[in-house]
């Protein structure tokens, strides 16, 4: 049965897509789409709006609806999301209480029980949640199973088809998400590479910043999505270059981290109080969020797991490969993944990346 | 407060005695080049022939000198420092030094009777325009208080770090971390440019997130149009990482990224870009063919 996606004509601010449920009569994509620039003027989209009017906004989008029929074209858009780890649980979580029709699907089913208890809805599948959903998010951890997730058996690509979506939130390679990209398209269906900046605190409080590619038509029906998950959202073309911005931001993160331990683990060495170290940088040129975040803890040997080391090296290393690919010497980025790679030998994989200090020191321990 | 000498009238020292004149302080400089002195005493500075000539007649002299040479020479050379320290007087040297450096200039104040403190200063050329440096002191703590009122003015925030060399170490660190984190940003911006992707863009994204610090903000525009105007000299930048690696010698602490960053400096410098702002690393990523 094909499903179709029809724009919410009454409501001009945003632009939501809604599936037609009672199937009268059946616009096509390109249809619904004319109709939204006749009777939506694209507005320029104001995220803090849509993120408190949560009953005005989204009364449409609301599970419980009121027993008389809902006005015509103003029922939900439903919204998969495969994925509920670290980032993905919070993520859903934000969709799920700002009114939208979720549902969820994780590889451990026990993770999804929170967000069922919220109202979300299951499948067992990322096949049928992709299935019943006009638009599927995706968060996984890494290539593999981002590739596993959509392209895999009973993966997503099985359950697309025209008039849906597949926006991949994971952080992987270009190849890989060009692979995933054809795979959804060969069934008529819409993509939308999408990696963020930020980790758990931003996902929680629906801060993340969006770096996506790919489907333009994409990008902008689920943008209203993007806005509840996120402070601000980027469109930056062809599929791959979100992910090579992604991978480029988290390179320089890495290595940053990589220098601040050096940093305090020197000054500790030295006789100074690293802590004082931490205020004096804070102060000044480089003072960075993340330094005044992780250095209290690091210096208390603490990693309270934000963002686990061994994403953080996966990031490094895929960004690494982008550099190769075009032949960019990066030997900053290079010397910081080694520390990672020490790291994650030494069993700090699931750690904070800020455990990467515990690199040099076991270095250190090593050398007497 | 009590006259106070000024030696050294580089990029920083100039910027911070004319701050110091328009708060109402009074100054006796010096410079090994004179004319650097004119805009000063135009704007009512009086010069001192030799930095023993400025240590005579003041009770407190601030030394910012370039690199380790410079401080020593202007306390131990002919006409130095040391020829008319005595009891009573201060000498707070702010310049960027090793701690072996800043011990010795400290005994040899010290044995004459001198009250010594080590301060050197986080901030560039701006922060030193704007009185908005970071002051990582350490030495005599009463000298330190005495100071204050300059530190004031010169500063947003001073810090009394303890014994001679605290300052010294603690300034080095800071600047290893910079230099290291310059040659991040230099990587990440060549490889959006490579990867045919908008490097304003790159620091758009940046600018939101939680590695957003105020040197991408300032220098990323200007690298990435290649503009280089010096804040703070590459080549001192390249001294501050050997400091910091030499430091971290001694005390058998691994800095590998510090070590590749310091690399990247000294290709710069032997590209003949030493003058220019540290920012000009940038050429080094750039100028690498495939």
């Amino acid at each position: 049965m094909a499903k179709i996606l029809m724009l919410n004509s009454s409501c001009c601010s945003s632009q939501i897509l809604s599936p037609h449920k009672t199937t009268i009569s059946s616009l096509s994509l390109s249809k619904a789409m004319a109709m939204c620039s006749s009777f939506c003027p694209r507005t320029p989209f104001h995220p803090r709006a849509i993120k408190h009017q949560n009953s005005l906004q989204f009364k449409a989008f609301s599970t419980h609806a009121s027993s008389t029929s809902p006005p015509k074209d103003e029922t939900p858009a439903r919204i998969g999301f495969l994925g509920l780890g670290i980032m993905g649980s919070p993520m859903a979580q934000n969709l799920i209480k700002s009114g939208c029709d979720v549902t969820v699907w994780n590889r451990t089913k026990s993770k999804c029980d929170p967000l069922i208890s919220l109202g979300a809805k299951y499948k067992s599948s990322p096949e049928e949640v992709a299935a019943s959903c006009d638009v599927t998010f995706a968060m996984l951890a890494d290539p593999e199973s981002a590739v596993d997730v959509a392209c895999g058996k009973h993966g997503a690509a099985s359950g697309m088809s025209s008039g849906k979506g597949y926006v991949d939130v994971s952080t992987v390679d270009g190849a890989t998400s060009k692979l995933i990209s054809s795979q959804i398209r060969s069934t008529g269906a819409l993509f939308l590479e999408a990696p963020v900046s930020g980790s758990k605190k931003p996902a929680e409080d629906g801060q993340l910043i969006f770096l996506t590619a790919g489907d333009k038509s994409l990008y902008e029906t689920s943008a209203p999505f993007l806005d509840i998950m996120g402070k601000s959202r980027f469109y930056l073309g062809d599929v791959g270059n979100g992910a090579a911005m992604k991978l480029v931001v988290n390179m320089i993160m890495g290595s940053m981290m990589a220098s601040f331990s050096e940093g305090l683990l020197l000054s500790e060495k030295v006789g100074l109080d690293p802590s004082v170290l931490v205020e004096v940088i804070s102060q000044g040129a480089i003072s960075a969020p993340m330094y005044s975040m992780k250095g209290p803890s690091m210096v208390q040997s603490l990693y309270p797991t934000a963002f686990p080391l061994k994403h953080q090296q996966k990031d490094l290393r895929l960004a690494l490969g982008l550099a190769e690919s075009v032949s960019q010497p990066t030997p900053i980025a290079a010397a910081a993944n080694e520390l990672y790679k020490v790291a994650k030998s030494h069993g700090l994989s699931d750690q904070d990346f800020s455990a990467v200090i515990e690199a040099l020191k076991v270095r250190l321990q090593q050398r007497t | 407060m009590e006259e106070i000498g000024f030696l050294g009238l580089g990029i920083m020292g100039k910027a911070m005695s004319m701050n110091l004149l328009r708060h109402g302080f009074k100054l006796t400089v010096w410079n090994r080049t004179l004319s650097r002195c004119d805009e000063l005493v135009e704007h009512g500075a009086t010069i001192g022939e030799s930095p023993a000539a400025v240590i005579k007649k003041c009770k407190y002299t601030i030394a910012m000198l370039s690199d380790p040479a410079a401080a020593l020479s202007v306390v131990f050379e002919e006409g130095g420092v040391l020829e008319q320290i005595c009891a009573g007087k201060g000498y707070i040297d702010m310049s960027t030094v090793d701690a072996e450096t800043s011990s010795k200039i400290s005994e040899a104040i010290t044995s004459k009777g001198g009250n010594f403190l080590e301060a050197p200063v986080s901030g560039s050329k701006k922060p030193a325009e704007d009185g908005q440096l970071v002051i990582l002191a350490a030495g005599e703590k009463a000298l330190y208080e005495e100071i204050l009122p300059a530190f004031d003015v010169l500063g947003k925030k001073s810090f009394y770090l303890g014994q001679v060399g605290n300052g010294a170490k603690m300034k080095l660190v800071v600047n290893m971390i910079m230099g290291s984190m310059m040659n991040a940003f230099s990587e990440g911006l060549v490889l959006t440019e490579k990867s045919g992707l908008n490097p304003q863009t790159l620091l758009d994204v940046l600018d939101l997130g939680a590695i957003a610090n105020p040197m991408f903000k300032m220098k990323g525009p200007s690298m990435v149009q290649s503009s280089y105007s010096p804040a703070f000299p590459l080549k001192h930048q390249q001294k501050d990482m050997r400091l910091a690696l030499a430091l971290g010698d001694e005390n058998s602490v691994p800095m590998p990224v510090a070590a590749a960053a310091n690399e990247a400096f000294k290709k710069a410098r032997s590209m003949g870009l030493g003058d220019l702002d540290f920012s000009a690393v940038h050429e080094t990523l750039k100028a690498t063919k495939s």
